[in-house]
Parts: C-alpha cells; structure tokens; sequence
C-alpha cells in the first residue's frame, strides 16, 4: 500500500496503441508524491505523451491499446473509476491547446469546468476571481480567447484546469509554441500554483533551461523506459550518456562535466545549472591562477563557423531596402528593414514573438509584397514575379511540416519540389532518391504515418533536394529533440558550406549561438541591430530591448571576463571556455 | 479578424434579449420572407433586418456578407429568367413573368442569409447554447456539438491558409489567375487538412470528458437565461411578422 503522501503511482505500467507490437510505454514504475515539481525529458517517440496520458486516465479511458500494469491516482486504480473521476484529481494541459478550448470568451472557458463539476453557484464568482489572480491574469476575464497571445492563451488554458482544483497538474509540452520571455512566465505561474497552492505540478518539456531551474525532480524516458529519475543536478550529470539518448544539458552543465571529465574537478562534482553556479565553481577553481595572469590570446572561435566570414566579397543575394509592410486587419508589421544576405553566410533572426520575424521571412520567399521598398531575392524583385517562381530559388522549411506534405509516399514528396520546377520526373525522382536515403527514411511510406521528427526530416529532404540559392528556415527546432534538431541545423550549415544563404529564424538561442554568423535583431516591427553574433550576444543593452536572454555560455564568459580574467571575453562555446580554464591552471 | 460571424461587442436591447428570442425573431423574418409574396413585404423584411443590424451597430457583418451574395442573387435571377418563360417577352429570352419570380428568389435569398447571420454577431456562442438548453431543453451535447463546429470554422480557415501558404512557397502555383486550376491545385490538400482535423476533433473530445462534459446538466449552467417582458415582446411581434407573411 502506498503512504499517504503518494498521489500517483505506476506500478510496472506498459502500453502499446491498438495491436502495435512496440510498447510506447515499457515496464514503468514510479511515484509522484504530492507537492512535487516533476519535470519529463526525452527524445522524441520515448513515450513521454503516453506517460502523460497514463497519469491524466486518457489511457484507459480515451485511446485502446493494450495496457498492463496498475496506475494509482489518490490510491484508486484508474481502470476502475471513470475518466471524468479521475480528471478531479489530475488536471491535464494538452500539448493543442486551441482543441482544449471550449468557448470564445476567457470568463466561459473558466466556467465550463466548474459549471460540468456542479461546483455550488454562490461559490463559482470567488473561484474564478481567485484562479485568474493566481494565474496573473485578471485583465484578460472578459477577451476574446482569439485575439489572445500565445503566452497569454497558455496561462487561460491553465486557469481553467486549475479552477476546478486537482490536486495534480500535467502539462504537455506548454511552451513549445513561445518564445523564450512568455515560457518563462508560464514557468513562473507553475512555480507560484505548486508551491502556494500545493498544487503538484507534471510537465512535459524540452527547454533543458527551464526544466533545471524549475523541477524539483526530472525524468527522463528513452525508447519507453525511465531512463533517469532525480534531483536536477544529480540527472545533468549524466550529460554524455543523455547525449546519446538525444537529450540536450544546460550549456553550463557540459562545462562543468567537461572539467570533471578532465581531473580538474572532483568526479563526484555535482555539475552547475545555472551561470551563477557556474561562476562561483570556475571562480573559486581559478582564485590563484588569477594573480599571474597570462597575456590575452584572441579567444578561438566555434568549430562551427568558419574562420574567415564567406561571401563578403561577393554580389548579396538577399538584398532588402527599405522595406515596409502592414497587415490590413493588424499583425506584426514591419517598418524600414534593410538587410543584406551574401552567399554562403547562415545570419539568424531574433527578437520576441511579433517582432515582424515570421513577416520578414514572408516578406523574403514572395508570399507577402512590401509596401513599400524593394526586395531583391537571387536577382528577382520578389513584387515582379510570381511566388511560385521565387521558390525555385529560395526554398522554406516551415516550422510545422504537416502544411508542408502532401504526397502519399515519402519519395513522391520529395520529388515533388522538383517536379514543380520542371525537373523530369526520373531525374526528380533518382535525386529524391539519394536525399531521402540520406536521411534514413521510408522512401515507400505515407509520410503521415511517421513521428513528428521524421515528418520534418522529409520536409528537410524536400529542401536539400532542390539545392537552391537561398534557405529559410522558420523556427526549424521547435517540436524536435537535440539530435533532429542537430540534424536539421548540421544539414543547413553544410549547405551555406557550399555556398547557399541560409536565413533563419529562431528562439533557441544556444542553437542560434553554435551556428549563426550574423545575428539580425529584431523588435516592433524593426530591425534594431545587425552585426557579428559575439558582438550582438555581448551588448547588455539591446538584448534587453529586444527581450533576448543570451546564451549562457556568452553570459557565463562576460561575468568572469569582467570578475575574473579578461582572457574570458567573447567566448561563446563550451569547448573553448573549458580549453582556456585548463590553460590557466596549467601555467600555475 | 474577418470573419463574417465574429460577434460584435455592444450593450443594445438586441444584445441583452434572451438568446432564444433573438433566435425566435430571426426564424419569424426569415418564415415570413418565404411565406410573403409582395415586393413590399420582401424589401420591408430586409429594411428591417438592416434597421437591427445598424441599431446593434453590427452592419460591418452584413455588409460583408451582402458583397458575397449578391452575386448568388444574380445567377438566381438570370437562372429563374431562363427557366420561366411565360408572360409577355421584355427583351431576348426574358419575360414579365420570368422577371418577376426571379427578382422575388433574389430577394428572398437575401432575406434568408442575413437575419441569421445578424442574429449570430450579436449573440455570444456560449450564451446561444445554453438558453436552447434552459429554455428550448435542447441535449446539451447537440448544442456542444454546434457550437464547437462553428467555433472550428475560422481554425480551420486559418489553417487552411497556412498550408496554402506553405505549398506556395515550394513553387505550387496557387497564385495562379485561373480558378479552375487553383482547385484542382487545391485538392490535394484536403488530405493534410482532414488529418489535423481529425487529430483536433478527437483532442476536444478527450478535453472535454477530462473537465466533466458527461456530469453536465441543464441546471448547470452558472449564468441564467430567463424570459423577460421585453422578450415576449420581440416573440409577439415575430409572430406578427410570421401572420403578415401569410396576408401578403
């Protein structure tokens, strides 16, 4: 019998959907007790959905397979009460949250569940006040669910779960949709329910960063097993072995392994998570070397871009000049872009959620015509001929691949790219052949019937088969795990190796910072800065105005820099800050 | 947003009636248009219909949809004026008789559309589905069930305009002059669209049992919809309009 304070319990739970032979969930047990802040990590397809829905009742009570093995929720076994029994103790946030939505005003939305649970009228006013408080968001009681941003819509979708008071909250992947600012604040709203209201709080995440200063507890799942289960620190530590797993560490966390990994910490180091730890670890780590500083060298740069920038001597072959743009009915607008792309170069785009990024990239492959101003795209005027012109050669990989497929086999999509620009059909299909080979897909399978990242890796094949000038990518990382989106980006750095513009768009920005030349910083509809990515990620000022939180290495190497040593300025990999501090201790 | 249903904020008699009378008054005008007879009646009808739409403030919607059907009311007429050929001839294949009965289908297909589509901006979904639930006893899953249909509409459109936009920047020619061919282009794509739907579909299903849909009463409903005076009223005066359509 479980104690008092178990509030789920899986007791060797496996499941596989319908008659699939694979178990998306293998033999898994464990305990959440109440209280807990759990955070769940893992590669795409290790079965963190299904463990989710395990917890939330939706298996047994929503999708058949077969399952074995018993779950307890508040010490009854979900196979034997109802769903809707269930779900009042376990809340559940889904991954969709339009789907999850069931009016148009946020005040119904709150209404809906306490109205279905019979919650006592006199008491209904004092709940959903209470609830919109907690949440932070009080002003949004009377808008429109539509005119909502997606942080905004998130918080709504937690507050009408919360209302109904569960004693446990699962949350499926809440911040795959925000940018970085608007995932911190759904972060903070957790914080505030768990520890304020008791509420014990499950969420599915990829953001390492977040999960590590949040969770008080991380599982990670791989192929449908816990892999690890533990206090942050004590998880990270494995950053290697998650590596392979296709999990990603916090940046500061691989530095500190790295240092234990080479003797000069102790190897039952608990690693850092945050760059203060780390500050104080490297800090201490260097307090003598400090005294005899050696002569600054000029800080080596990242193995991923190149020593002498590509293309600068070179015709751009993006070319924006005082570009503007304006929805009619409202939307992200743009005013006075200039911007210059040159061939070979990869230059990221960031800023906050409506900046105008994704109307940049729409302004670039034709699908908008600016205002005013010109945009010159491999020597096209984008407002002179037709989009589907342009396309030959810019190509865009959007951040959901299912808008982007549309053939029955993997093979036909590919080639179809081609088809449309007038390739024969053998030639088409002979190099849609090798493109998708490379990736290791099911050249004869629907590519609806593949995960998530696969969908996105046909799509990158439908990019790289038609070999073309310029590459837009928006948001390619969302929704993928570290190795796909290693892939992903691997694939494009290659393809500005060989001379292709590469443009991205993009919130990660340790992923931005490992392969961005150039960085374009975007804010209300402008462009607030563009320039070298070290210089760009070092400037305090406008990283602030723009609402970008730099990487944590380039964070980590300007503190030290500025308490430590100035041999730390400008570096933003984890291999060369970890070579300096070895340098450092060895001239003592 | 465009979208022609989009409810229209306001604090007009229309707006704080009963939903169901709103319902009962656009169903009386639209009864009357296919009972009455006189070109007086019709264009009555519709002046009264856009005297409600510019008391509510909410013509922004009509007029949109008007611009939509008055081509419809045209082929109908031209459709009618082929098909009707008695009465003395006026000009080529055209008739009196033929005039007539096409002007009056016309005119009834716009009295039809609007008084629906007026009654619909100025009531808020939520608030439909649960007074047909107090006050008409309708199962609260059929009034679920519609009211989240037309809640899909413009997620639907809207995603139906991101995976236009995708196919046209790999080079599909949606930005083609030929209409014909932009459906044929288009059809394909029911496919990835049935598939996320499907998907949504089913998640709203899961939702809502997760938040107690099943537990749901026709007492459940925490705001009231009650008949008021001025609600039988309006029902008086629609079923006067219901008696003139009958006369005229």
């Amino acid at each position: 019998m479980s104690s008092s304070n178990t509030i789920i319990k899986l007791d060797d739970v496996s499941f596989a959907y319908g008659h699939e032979a694979q178990n998306a969930l293998d033999h898994v047990s464990l305990t959440i007790e109440k209280g807990e802040f759990v955070g769940v990590i893992g590669p795409s397809g290790a079965g963190k959905s299904t463990l989710a829905a395990v917890m939330s009742g939706a298996i047994p009570h929503h999708y058949t397979g077969q399952l074995f093995g018993t779950t307890l929720v508040d010490d009854r076994d979900t196979c034997e009460i109802t769903l809707t029994d269930i779900s009042r103790v376990v809340g559940s946030v889904l991954q969709d949250i339009d789907a999850q939505m069931v009016a148009p005003i946020v005040e119904d939305e709150m209404l809906f569940g306490l109205e279905n649970f019979g919650i006592p009228h006199d008491q209904i006013e004092e709940r959903i006040s209470q609830t919109l408080t907690t949440v932070g968001i009080s002003d949004l009681r009377h808008r429109e669910i539509a005119t909502l941003s997606g942080g905004q819509k998130q918080k709504v979708a937690i507050a009408a779960i919360i209302a109904m008071a569960p004693n446990v909250l699962v949350l499926d992947e809440p911040t795959a949709a925000l940018d970085p600012a608007s995932s911190t604040l759904v972060f903070d709203t957790l914080r505030q329910i768990n520890r304020e209201h008791g509420i014990t709080v499950v969420v599915i995440e990829q953001k390492v960063a977040l999960l590590s200063k949040y969770c008080s507890r991380v599982l990670v799942m791989a192929d449908g097993k816990l892999a690890f289960d533990g206090e942050p620190h004590q998880v990270f530590a494995h950053a290697s072995e998650l590596r392979q797993m296709g999990v990603d560490s916090p940046r500061v966390a691989r530095i500190a392994n790295s240092l234990a990994e080479v003797g000069l910490l102790p190897s039952d180091q608990a690693p850092c998570l945050n760059v203060s730890e780390a500050h104080q670890l490297i800090s201490s780590l260097l307090a003598d070397a400090t005294s005899k500083d050696a002569p600054a060298d000029v800080p080596e740069t990242s193995p991923h871009i190149p020593a002498v920038p590509r293309g600068v001597n070179q015709e751009p072959v993006v070319e924006l000049t005082d570009v503007t743009f304006a929805y009619p009915h409202g939307g992200a607008s743009v005013s006075n872009l200039n911007m210059c792309v040159y061939p070979g170069e990869l230059v990221g785009i960031i800023g906050q959620n409506g900046a105008g990024k994704t109307t940049l990239t729409k302004l670039l492959n034709g699908l908008l015509h600016p205002a005013s101003g010109t945009v010159r795209m491999a020597g096209m005027n984008t407002a002179d001929v037709p989009t589907s012109a342009i396309a030959a050669k810019c190509a865009t990989l959007f951040q959901n691949p299912d808008r982007q497929l549309c053939r029955d086999t993997v093979l036909d999509e590919v080639a179809f790219g081609l088809e449309l620009h007038g390739v024969g059909t053998d030639e088409a299909r002979q190099r849609a052949r090798v493109a998708a080979e490379r990736f290791g897909l099911p050249l004869d399978e629907s590519p609806f019937s593949l995960s998530r990242g696969q969908r996105q890796m046909v799509a990158l094949a439908s990019v790289v088969v038609l070999d073309p000038q310029v590459v837009l990518l928006d948001e390619p990382t969302s929704g993928l795990d570290y190795r796909e989106c290693m892939t992903v980006m691997e694939t494009v750095s290659e393809m500005a190796e060989r001379g292709c513009a590469v443009i991205m768009v993009c919130h990660d920005m340790e992923v931005v910072s490992d392969f961005a030349q150039r960085l374009v910083v975007m804010a209300d509809g402008r462009i607030l800065e563009r320039g070298d990515a070290n210089r760009i990620f070092d400037d305090d000022a406008l990283m602030r105005a723009a609402y970008v939180e730099p990487p944590q290495v380039v964070a980590l190497s300007k503190e030290l820099a500025r308490d430590v040593s100035p041999r730390f300025a400008g570096i933003s990999q984890v291999s060369d800050l970890v070579d300096l501090v070895k340098e450092m201790l060895k001239h003592d | 947003m465009t979208n022609v249903i989009d409810y229209v904020p306001g604090d007009s008699l229309l707006h704080r009636l009963n939903p169901v009378t709103k319902l009962a008054l656009a169903a009386a005008i639209i009864l009357a248009t296919f009972l009455g007879d006189t070109y007086v009646l019709l264009i009555a009808l519709l002046v009264l219909t856009f005297i409600l739409g510019i008391y509510a403030k909410s013509t922004a919607g009509l007029v949109s949809l008007v611009k939509l059907m008055v081509p419809l009311s045209l082929i109908m007429l031209v459709l009618q004026t082929a098909f009707i050929r008695t009465g003395a001839p006026i000009f080529a294949w055209i008739t009196t008789d033929g005039l007539i009965t096409g002007t009056k289908a016309a005119l009834r297909l716009l009295g039809v559309a609007l008084p629906l589509i007026l009654m619909l901006t100025i009531t808020q979904l939520g608030d439909l589905a649960n007074a047909c639930v107090e006050v008409l006893h309708v199962p609260y899953r059929y009034a679920f069930t519609f009211t989240t249909a037309l809640r899909f509409v413009p997620v639907f459109s809207q995603e139906m305009n991101a995976i236009m936009e995708a196919q046209t920047a790999r080079g599909v020619e949606y930005d083609t002059k030929n209409p014909l061919k932009k459906i044929q282009l288009m059809l394909p794509l029911c496919v990835p669209l049935l598939v996320s739907s499907v998907g949504k579909t089913d998640a709203t299903a899961l939702a809502a049992e997760q938040r107690g849909f099943y537990l749901r009463t026709r007492a459940s409903s925490y705001k009231r919809y009650p008949i008021k005076g001025m609600d039988i009223a309006i029902l008086i005066a629609s079923i006067t309009l219901i008696v003139l359509g009958f006369l005229f």
